[in-house]
């Protein structure tokens, strides 16, 4: 079971390092940083406690929201799904991410206290 | 059948809407009246306050003091060439005997250039009124012309208001139908409070002038105005419900209103009350009323009468269609007469005389009072098995009886008595009869009620082992007390009748009664702030800042790997550009953080953002049409 598993894995990361394009690595590296930023953040209120409730739900939903921007932005310029996104180039999807990002931050900074 | 019923019913509602027909609730009493004349006597520094100083005594009937002072007064402070002026010094001579305002071809002249459609309403009034007080000629249908027109300009309350002042002053062969229209349209104006009150939300003054411009009108041309007369009343309570008045012009409206109600041909509300308190006793048999107009001035043909008189508590009619007499002023009825029993009555009573009277229907309630004994007070004391026979002592109010009463725990205490009315005999039943016992000792009492029976016979007794909770079961002698009242006694008993010795089984020691200690100092509460939360040492906190900051470095090692860089970065004026501009919003949000508040880092991000955008726009164009033209 654990083999197959292992396999999957290995296979999966190959297919992964060979398919993609750099752009898309880049992109994906910047997920991974946002991932871990805010699984580091919840690991934090677990341990310690939510004595800053605001501020814990602003760091995390910044993360959150950053994330789901970052995935967004990398669905649209993946030229395989240029058939989905007639209409969007990817100028147009990064500009889209910058306004989406000064909004959340706005609103996250609004919230940190 | 069925028509004959209707009217029947049609009857019916009529008779009940009668009955409830509103009466005035406020009046100006004989005091207002006095406050009102000292308010209006007060000295006068100008015309204006003249005018409405001698004109409002005037209206109230009183003498106005040192006619050649005002007169000298007057013709000193007169402005010939103002309309105003000659308005209010024309008035003021008017009321005053033997003051002669005058008169020049040019105030003539001034006075009638006033009258036409393009002077206020107000300047129509005071010159119309000015000529007519002077004795000077002036054409009425122009005059009517002159306001119909202004009417349509102007037509707020007060404006409506001098028209019809003004209308009142013209020849009777004019055209004043328009005018006399616009009483019942104002009346439809006036705001109802309640149902009782009815006024302009201009205010008292305006409602106060409405009135009396509106009898004025209708006097003077002999129709009755289009009031009802609970519109009336409800305008009488809304104008003599204030009863210190601001300013001279208001004393001056309300001194010209109550004139008016008091002295016109249609409706004359009339005020019954009574003199003193509604109450009748053997002592003062007689029930005095003053039947008034609404200034407290009696009604000179006036024939007040009951139409029907009722007990409250048996709905038996005591009296119908009985005459009051005139009497120095006052009228009277000699109610005892009726022999009523005591209690209270409501009258219905009518004033007729006079086909104006307004509210002529009053309801008042009377109560007769009386004096009360007590008669057969038997105390005893029962044996609770009956075995041995009772002793019934009388005892005579208002001695004490002599011998104490012993009951213990075997025995019962009891006492009957009746109360009867001295001058009819009548058995009475008042709102108040208690037997209080109170320790000697100790002070402490307990109060019990005394029920009469089917025949009015009133009984009270005592079981010593049942009440012992009461009594904290403490023994010894207690003084009994009997206290009967009621409202419509005059003579309140408070009586004691006896001393009874109480003996108790199991009785605990005889402590002093604790009054309630409801009114000392209580304990001082101490407030408890909110703890501040318990925050974790700051080592963990940087510590886990750190660690937060780890990924950044990750994410750089990544990217350097994957062989990011800004080789391609172009230094056109719009790159340069949104970038400094993208550091900025961000340099923005950490400012925000720490010093500005929501409106003011949205004005500046309206400011950095327009300029970003547009350079980022004119950027990535620049990277499409590069992308475009490698493919």
């Amino acid at each position: 079971m654990s083999n197959s598993v292992i396999s999957v894995i290995s296979r999966f990361l190959e297919e992964y390092t060979t398919t993609t394009t750099n752009k898309l690595k880049v992109v994906d590296a910047y997920l991974l940083y946002i991932l871990l930023t805010g699984a580091l953040q919840f690991l934090y209120c677990l341990l310690v406690g939510t004595f800053p409730f605001n501020s814990f739900l602003s760091g995390f939903i910044s993360c959150v929201g950053a994330f789901i921007l970052a995935v967004c932005l990398r669905i649209q310029i993946n030229p395989q799904n240029k058939g989905d996104f007639l209409s969007t180039s990817p100028e147009r999807a990064f500009a889209d991410f910058l306004f989406a990002h000064t909004v959340l931050h706005l609103v996250v900074m609004n919230f940190i206290g | 059948m069925d028509r004959s019923r209707l009217f029947g019913l049609f009857l019916v509602s009529l008779a009940l809407a009668g009955a409830q027909a509103l009466t005035p609730a406020h009046y100006l009493s004989l005091s207002d009246v006095a406050r009102l004349q000292n308010l209006l006597s007060q000295q006068f520094t100008d015309l204006d306050s003249a005018y409405y100083s001698v004109v409002g005594l005037t209206k109230l009937g009183a003498t106005v003091p040192d006619h050649e002072g005002v007169c000298q007064f007057i013709r000193s402070q007169l402005d010939p060439t103002s309309v105003d002026s000659l308005f209010f010094a024309a008035e003021t001579s008017q009321a005053i005997s033997g003051c002669e305002i005058p008169v020049s071809n040019e105030t003539r002249d001034i006075l009638l250039a006033a009258v036409s459609e393009d002077s206020t309403m107000t300047q129509i009034h005071r010159a119309v009124s000015a000529l007519s007080s002077l004795g000077l000629p002036l054409v009425s249908q122009e005059v009517v012309g002159a306001l119909t027109g202004r009417i349509n300009k102007e037509d707020n309350v007060m404006a409506i208001t001098s028209a019809l002042l003004t209308a009142a002053r013209l020849s009777q062969q004019a055209e004043l139908g328009g005018i006399l229209e616009e009483i019942e349209d104002l009346t439809a104006r006036l705001d109802d409070l309640g149902g009782i009150y009815l006024q302009f939300e201009e205010g008292l003054e305006a409602t106060a002038l409405f009135v009396t411009a509106a009898y004025s009108l209708s006097d003077h041309v002999d129709m009755e105005p289009h009031m009802k007369e609970d519109q009336v009343i409800q305008l009488v309570n809304s104008i003599f419900s204030k009863k210190s008045w601001d300013s001279l012009a208001e004393a001056f409206s309300v001194a010209s209103a109550a004139a008016a109600l008091s002295n016109n041909r249609f409706h004359v509300p009339v005020i019954v009350s009574a003199s003193g308190p509604a109450t009748v006793s053997h002592s003062q048999p007689t029930l005095q009323l003053l039947v008034t107009d609404v200034m407290s001035q009696p009604l000179a043909l006036a024939n007040v009468l009951v139409e029907s008189a009722y007990a409250v508590a048996s709905k038996s009619i005591i009296l119908s269609q009985a005459p009051f007499t005139l009497n120095d002023g006052v009228f009277e009825l000699n109610f005892m007469s009726s022999q009523p029993a005591s209690g209270y009555y409501q009258f219905t009573i009518a004033v007729t005389g006079d086909t104006r009277l307004v509210a002529n229907h009053v309801e008042l309630k009377v109560k007769v009072s009386t004096e009360v004994a007590v008669t057969n007070m038997d105390l005893s004391v029962v044996d609770k098995d009956q075995s041995i026979g009772t002793k019934t002592v009388r005892v005579d109010y208002p001695s004490k009886g002599k011998s104490s009463f012993t009951a213990d725990s075997h025995q019962n205490f009891a006492m009957s008595f009746q109360l009867v009315d001295v001058n009819t005999g009548v058995e009475l039943t008042p709102h108040q009869t208690f037997v209080r016992l109170q320790n000697q000792k100790t002070g402490q009492e307990v109060v019990f009620v005394a029920e009469p029976d089917s025949k009015n016979l009133y009984k009270f007794e005592l079981d010593t082992a049942e009440r012992k909770s009461e009594f904290d079961s403490m023994s010894g002698t207690y003084s009994l007390h009997l206290i009967v009242g009621d409202a419509t006694l005059e003579n309140p008993i408070l009586w004691n009748v006896a001393d009874v010795v109480l003996k108790f089984v199991d009785e605990e020691a005889p402590v002093a009664i604790q009054p309630k200690t409801l009114y000392v100092p209580k304990p001082e509460i101490q407030h408890l702030f909110r703890e501040p939360e318990k925050k974790p040492p700051t080592v963990v906190s940087n510590t886990f800042t750190a660690l937060i900051l780890s990924p950044l470095l990750l994410l750089l090692i990544l990217w350097f790997k994957l062989g990011a860089n800004i080789s391609n970065f172009s230094f056109s004026p719009s790159t340069v550009l949104f970038h400094v501009g993208h550091a900025a919003i961000l340099g923005l949000m950490y400012v925000y953080w720490t010093h500005l508040n929501m409106f003011q880092t949205l004005k500046y991000l309206a400011i950095i953002g327009g300029v970003t955008f547009l350079a980022g726009n004119r950027m990535l164009a620049q990277k499409a049409v590069k992308r475009i033209e490698k493919k």
